[in-house]
């Protein structure tokens, strides 16, 4: 044993061990060593070998820790120790791969309040706190007997623990749960590390966004990948363990089916593969995920009813909420219909009661019993690469199982017999076989009384006997019964002729036979002999039928999955609008009496005649009505998650708002219904330089990758004055660096003069570092990328233009652009656009000189100028907006109007194909009931890419649809309340992201731009 | 510039002179004419009715005739002033009740703000002197015929007392219109929670919300025992506050939006025997419109322009608002609190225009920003119309002022006294206009 010892300890690090009955022997221990048999043989079983092969009366040899032979002629040796399993099942030990299970949780550390920009910790680490790969589970385990009993109560026999936390976690490491003194809990087997898109405990201000999350996994990835293929001076051990995790499992936490893709955008950018933990929504991108081919891991802790008996509660939970209670135990066997692989994880439960209540819900809503034994077992052994050793219960692996009363899966009054960990077994609980119910003949001393014994649930008996001696009369007396292995007790009080008061037995069972005997004691005091010998054998438990799967066809998901959503996306269909005044935004001005027609996405005439047109032409006919192109608002922050500043940092050019779009925004629903077809959505005015942009068509139930504009041009969000500078964060928010106009300046200045080394090492160095960051700056350098410039007094305006100038290139719209009326000669001479408010003013100090004739008095010096939103309210009625600077200032109406369609498309480099109503262009049209530009103008139809996407029409319809269904699964959730199911609602508070918004909630507070 | 933001059709006959419009806008009046008319515009009187052709006598600051201008014999000697208003459309001063306008400038400078008291239970807080006559901010919301607000405390369970006030005058005494009109109860919310902006904490049902509600009805009792005795011997400022509530001479504007908050606020008001209740806000409103007709209590409805509380809620919710509660018969006016209400409040017209294109008669939307706004804060004998017997409260647009396009104030009156349409902004856009025509 000792040389084995040496050996393990010398190749440790080296080879994959195997593991034989004799390899956890590292324990010296006091006296002779432990007695174990040499074998185990469990036969007469039911045998979840695999998901795939069950095997009924089988026997499994066990020798050691390892399952020696499995099958239904297994010759037995004669030195084993044989245990009947007549009756029972034989499932494999469940896997968790998402647990913390005895790893310490990170805590955060105290902060004074005050932005900490740099890491604290010290050590050769990656330079920011949320990257600590080198994390490893191994290191810090030690195990949580309590929490390890739920597990190992819900059947689970092997966890795959890691500490959660920040964006690149660390090391997992394989843990069997079940206590022992024969070997360590941390097992040679399976590898994988976490990743996540949240920032975790870090005080360090960057990122403070997911998209920054995103950023800076990829800045790490990109670094690692480059420690790799260049020699180092100095070492890094967080990028060394990204390299050694590189090609072992990678599990993506997620908090909604956006963060998969958006997690697995950054896989396939390194040509990776990531499995997801899931967040229980998936249901909505089955699509995509079959398109992934990766491995889901599932909770299963559905959302409980909430508490809907007060109607006034109930009324504001929202549908989406509603639809997310109903649809959530649909979604594993959804997702396993669309052939995604799924594990399934026991977080988010207490008790392995909850758990299994919810994995037969699960299985009652149309999951196979085999699949979701295969998302317990098999599937995570795979993924961590396991699998030849735990997973199933084939020969050669090891013997880790549960034995219960009956399938667990099918059956909710199962009971846990045993369990097994290597080979060590563990009795749960003494079986009681369920066929002791039936009939007896049961004779105490001379009295003959006939028993009957009911089994509800294993081990759980009552029964009662019929005193008058007939077994079908009506008068039975209740009996208690108490079974305990071979012990019975049967207690029961009478009153007759015969006996007055209490009748205690107490005997023995013969299991074989179904016979009772023993003594006892009759109400006379008189000790008697009885027994009791089965006449009829009782109902057994396993007779019982099986459940029908739980579907309900009114349980279907919508796109996206909330009020308003489509039953199915609407499909393009050639759109004829008639006899409609058109705003052409053309050389043609205003047409009237125009006929517009749209096919596959594109505008295919507009004219005064009548078009030919495909027979399944929609005729909408808009006499007295007026069609304009859709309207495109330069400046908004909706459909964005989890954060639209990063502000961590003075220049943050390596986020992307495209990487974080958010289609389930009911934002985007409302601006559809004032017409607005595309939108820029622009990262925040936290930093000078802020992040990239995201240029999207308001596709309502699409996904994000379906809203980004194909090819768009690109953009990113500069930012100047009272934001940067931190004016209005606070009297802690002293620290970073730009403080004053003065700054703001030096950082772009900085920034450019980086880029530029940066653009050299690139060119003369192969094995260069990639810097996400300067390959922005240098995309705005060679004028590959736009640049929207959030702004507001002259000054700052001015010196923009310079620092562009100096470097030669060209700041294309100053957004906001409050004072651009002092300057507009000078914007024009440089090039820069304006995309203005309407009438906003006075909410900051630096807005003092707004005036609403802006628009217009740039306009007049050959500015293009754009009326933008910046808000969710005011972006659903921009026409208002545009009819302000006839208001103010006289502007001409076509002129005005432009101002929210075509020069926002100009300023976007998108007026080639949207902006105006003519031939060739997207099929984004709106048709409006009134002038467009009047008070009294609303919107009838909005089409993006021929596609009808509000409808006012439908609006109502839905309104009313929307109505019914939070009636219907109210009222079912009412039923599951009766039941005593329910939660108390909570309400999430609702931001709107504003420029300012810091963080990754939505603000509530006054907005301040 | 161009020829809508100075209408030079106007004419103006002052002693006897007929001068441009451009020369009020520009010329403080040395001597102010106490005898003015304004003749042929399309009057809005406020209270539903249009006179095609108006001429409209003022006098001493009160309106002393209205009538059809083609049958009017004009006198030239017995005016001052006689302005021709052919063509143009004339409405009562606009109100914009429940607002900070006056007591805020610029919302992220601390300095600047006066409306938000420490303090729970602040009836005793008068808006009234701190409403900043001057104020830039205002001077850009009367030139679009905003002309009447009710400067309006914010903040704890009771603000503070109110103050109807006009946009224009030299300090805050002159500019009163009704001081301490009513006092402002925020009640709880019934659903509660929220953190702060930057780290929302959910929110959840305010189970807090039936002892906060006794806590308010305590001291609503406390304070009507205490107005029983017309002399205390202990004068108490707060509760001093609180006498009008019952006596009549005061509004209560409660603030509330969810249903159950709505009912509860209707259930309040008739126990404590106010007399006056109004509620601000309203946002469920439509959901109980038998019940406030029943019991005659206004509402001033949340901002029109305002997204909808909850992703099934209708897009339009707020836009149509008004429309349903005229439909149900309730009593309600158009009020603008919200995000940069001050700065915002210019756009008061708009927001009846908006109700307008969802459901509002014209003349409503006119009277939802006129003379029901009065009637609600009582103030109706002397505003809120354009009527013989009532202030010179009033301004003339180039076209229809709810419309943005339209909406051009060419002249202002309050009290009767003539105003100028200009603004400060408007000051800078001609100075930078030189600088581009040089």
């Amino acid at each position: 044993m000792t040389q084995q010892l040496n050996l393990l300890r010398g190749a440790l690090l080296l080879v994959i061990l195997v593991i034989s009955a004799n390899s956890f022997a590292q324990i010296p221990q006091n006296g002779v060593s432990q007695s174990k048999a040499p074998y185990y043989a469990l036969t007469n079983a039911r045998i979840f070998v695999s998901p795939t092969e069950t095997l009924e009366k089988a026997t499994i040899l066990i020798k050691g820790t390892t399952i020696e032979k499995v099958g239904k002629r297994v010759s037995i040796p004669k030195n084993a120790v044989e245990i009947d399993c007549e009756g029972l099942t034989i499932m494999p030990s469940f896997i968790e791969l998402s647990s913390d299970i005895g790893v310490q949780k990170a805590v955060a550390k105290k902060g004074n309040g005050r932005p900490q920009l740099e890491s604290l910790k010290p050590g050769s680490y990656y330079w920011n706190e949320s990257i600590h790969p080198e994390i490893d589970a191994s290191q810090g385990y030690a195990p949580n007997e309590k929490a390890n009993k739920s597990y190992l109560d819900a059947g689970f026999g092997f966890a795959f623990t890691h500490q959660k936390d920040g964006v690149a976690q660390g090391q997992g490491a394989l843990v069997s749960l079940a206590k022992s003194n024969l070997y360590k809990p941390t097992l040679n087997m399976g590898a994988g590390s976490y990743f996540s898109l949240s920032k975790g405990v870090s005080r360090q201000t960057y990122p403070s966004s997911q998209m920054g999350s995103i950023a800076l996994l990829r800045q790490a990835f990109y670094d690692a990948q480059w420690y790799k293929s260049n020699e180092q001076t100095e070492r890094n051990l967080s990028l060394e363990a990204l390299n050694s995790q590189w090609d072992q499992a990678s599990i993506f936490y997620t908090k909604d089916k956006w963060e998969i893709l958006r997690a697995a955008k950054i896989a396939k950018e390194f040509d990776r593969s990531f499995a997801y933990v899931g967040s229980g929504d998936e249901y909505g991108i089955t699509e995509e995920l079959k398109a992934l081919s990766s491995t889901i891991i599932l909770p299963i802790n559905f959302p409980k009813a909430y508490d809907v008996t007060d109607p006034y509660v109930a009324r504001q939970i929202p549908l989406s909420d509603l639809k997310q209670w109903e649809m959530a135990a649909y979604n594993p066997s959804i997702l396993v219909e669309n052939g995604i692989p799924i594990c399934i994880t026991m977080e988010g439960h207490k008790t392995s009661k909850e758990f299994w209540a919810h994995l037969r819900k699960a299985v009652e809503h149309g999951l196979s019993s085999s699949e979701a034994l295969k998302a317990l077992t098999l599937n995570p052994a795979k993924l961590i690469g396991a699998d030849d050793k735990i997973g199933s219960l084939e020969s050669g692996k090891l013997a880790s199982f549960t034995i219960y009363s009956s399938n667990p899966l099918e059956d909710a009054s199962t009971e846990m017999i045993e369990t097994w960990s290597l080979g060590e077994r563990k009795i749960v609980k003494t079986y009681e076989r369920p066929e002791l119910a039936g009939k007896y003949s049961l004779l105490i001393g001379e009295r003959r009384l006939p028993l009957k014994i009911d089994s509800k649930s294993p081990g759980k008996f009552s029964g009662s006997i019929s005193p008058n001696g007939d077994e079908d009369s009506d008068s039975k007396i209740k009996v208690k019964l108490i079974v305990e292995q071979n012990d019975v007790t049967i207690q029961f009080g009478i009153n007759d002729s015969i006996w007055k008061g209490s009748v205690n037995l107490r005997g023995k069972i013969n299991h074989r036979l179904k016979i009772f005997e023993g003594d006892g004691m009759t109400p006379t005091g008189e000790w008697v002999k009885w027994h009791a010998v089965q006449t009829e054998k009782g109902k057994s438990v396993k007779d019982k039928e099986k459940k029908p799967f739980k579907t309900d066809s009114l349980a279907v998901a919508w796109f996206p999955n909330m009020a308003y959503g489509f039953d199915s996306i609407p499909e393009s269909q050639p759109i004829l609008f008639s006899n409609v005044t058109i705003w052409t935004n053309g050389i043609e001005g205003i047409v009237k009496k125009g006929f517009v027609l749209a096919e596959n996405g594109k505008i295919t005439y507009a004219g005064t005649r009548k078009p030919n047109t495909p027979r399944e032409t929609i005729e909408i006919d808009g006499t007295g009505k007026h069609l304009t192109s859709g309207i495109i608002d330069e400046h908004s922050h909706i459909a964005i998650s989890k954060g639209v500043n990063e502000g961590g940092q003075a220049i943050s050019a390596e986020v992307s708002i495209g990487h974080v779009v958010h289609p389930d925004d009911i934002n985007i629903y409302r601006q559809l219904s004032g017409g607005v077809t595309a939108a820029q959505l622009l990262h925040g005015s936290a930093n000078p330089v802020g992040g990239q942009s995201a240029l999207i068509k308001l596709k309502w139930g699409h996904t994000p990758e379906e809203m980004l504009i194909d090819d768009a041009p690109k953009f990113i969000k500069f930012a100047l004055g009272e934001n940067v500078k931190q004016s209005n964060w606070g009297s802690y928010a002293t620290i970073r660096f730009p403080q004053t106009r003065m700054g703001v300046e030096q950082v772009y200045y900085d920034g450019f003069d980086r880029a530029r080394a940066y653009q050299q090492e690139k060119a003369s160095n192969p094995n260069y570092r990639v810097d996400l960051e300067l390959e922005v700056l240098n995309e705005i350098l060679n004028e590959e990328r736009f640049i929207s410039c959030h702004s507001y007094v002259q000054s700052e305006i001015n010196m923009l233009m310079h620092v562009a100038d100096s470097l030669g290139f060209r700041i294309n719209t100053f957004t906001h652009i409050l004072e651009g009326y002092k300057v507009a000669d000078k914007m024009a001479a440089h090039g820069a656009g304006g995309s203005t408010f309407s009438d906003w003013w006075a909410y900051k100090y630096e807005v003092n000189d707004a005036i609403p004739y802006n628009a217009k008095m740039m306009h007049d010096q050959g500015v293009v100028v754009a009326i933008n939103s910046d808000d969710a309210e005011m972006g659903r009625r921009l026409n208002q907006e545009a009819a302000k600077a006839v208001k103010y200032g006289g502007m001409d109406e076509e002129d005005a109007w432009k101002m929210v369609t075509l020069n926002p498309a100009k300023l976007l480099h998108l007026d080639n194909r949207m902006g105006s109503v003519e031939v060739g262009k997207d099929a984004d049209l709106v048709l409006w009931t009134a002038h467009p530009l009047s008070i009294m103008a609303k919107v009838d139809y909005t089409v993006i890419d021929g596609v009808i996407l509000f409808d006012s029409e439908r609006d109502s319809e839905l309104y009313q649809r929307n109505q019914a269904e939070k009636a219907r699964i109210i009222a079912k959730m009412l039923n599951a309340n009766a039941a005593g199911n329910k939660k108390d609602f909570v309400k999430k508070k609702k931001g709107h992201y504003h420029c300012n918004t810091i963080g990754e909630e939505g603000s509530t507070e006054e907005n301040q731009h | 510039m161009e020829k809508k933001v100075q209408p030079k059709k106007i004419n103006i006959k002052m002693k006897h002179i007929i001068i441009f419009f451009a020369f009020v806008s520009s010329v403080a009046f040395a001597q102010e004419p106490s005898r003015i008319l304004l003749s042929g515009g399309n009057l809005h009187v406020g209270n539903g009715e249009v006179f095609e052709s108006a001429a409209i006598g003022i006098e001493d600051g009160k309106i002393t005739f209205i009538k059809n201008a083609f049958a009017f014999t004009l006198k030239e000697s017995d005016w001052d002033t006689i302005i021709d208003v052919t063509g143009k459309e004339i409405y009562p001063g606009f109100v914009a009740p429940n607002s900070t306008l006056g007591l805020t400038e610029i919302d992220a400078v601390k300095a600047t703000r006066d409306y938000r008291e420490t303090g729970i239970y602040n009836p005793h807080v008068r808006s009234q002197i701190a409403f900043n006559v001057e104020s830039k901010v205002m001077s850009t919301v009367r030139s679009n015929g905003v002309l009447l607000t009710q400067a309006t405390p914010r903040g704890g369970i009771i603000s503070g007392s109110s103050a109807v006030m006009t946009t224009n005058g030299w300090n805050w005494e002159d500019a009163t219109v009704q001081k301490d009109d009513g006092i402002h109860l925020n009640w709880p919310s019934s659903m509660q929670g929220g953190g702060w902006w930057a780290e929302p904490a959910p929110k959840t049902k305010n189970k807090k919300y039936g002892e906060r509600k006794q806590a308010i009805v305590e001291f609503f009792e406390m304070a009507k025992a205490y107005t029983q005795e017309n002399n205390p011997e202990k004068k108490d400022l707060r509760l001093e506050a609180m006498r009008g509530c019952f006596d009549g001479t005061k509004r209560v504007y409660i603030h509330a939006d969810e249903l159950q908050e709505l009912a509860d606020v209707i259930e309040f008001s008739k126990a404590l025997g106010l007399a006056y209740p109004v509620i601000v806000g309203g946002y469920d409103a439509h959901l109980i419109t038998d019940l406030l007709k029943d019991s005659k209590i206004p509402v001033m409805v949340v901002r029109p322009h305002s997204l909808p509380e909850n992703e099934e809620d209708a897009v339009d919710h707020a836009y149509r608002l008004p429309s349903l509660l005229k439909a149900g018969g309730v009593k309600f006016c158009i009020q603008n609190e919200g995000d940069m209400e001050a700065m915002n409040a210019r756009n008061l017209p708009f927001l009846a225009g908006t109700a307008m294109a969802y459901g509002l008669s014209e003349e409503d939307a006119v009277s939802a920003i006129t003379l029901w706004s009065c009637e609600i804060m009582g103030i109706d004998k002397s505003y809120g119309s354009v009527e013989k017997g009532k202030s010179a409260t009033l301004f003339v647009s180039e076209g229809n002022a709810l419309d943005m396009m339209t909406n051009q104030m060419v002249l202002g009156v309050v009290n009767g006294e003539l105003i100028s349409p200009s603004n400060f902004q408007q000051d800078l856009m001609e100075k930078y206009s030189k600088k581009y025509t040089k």
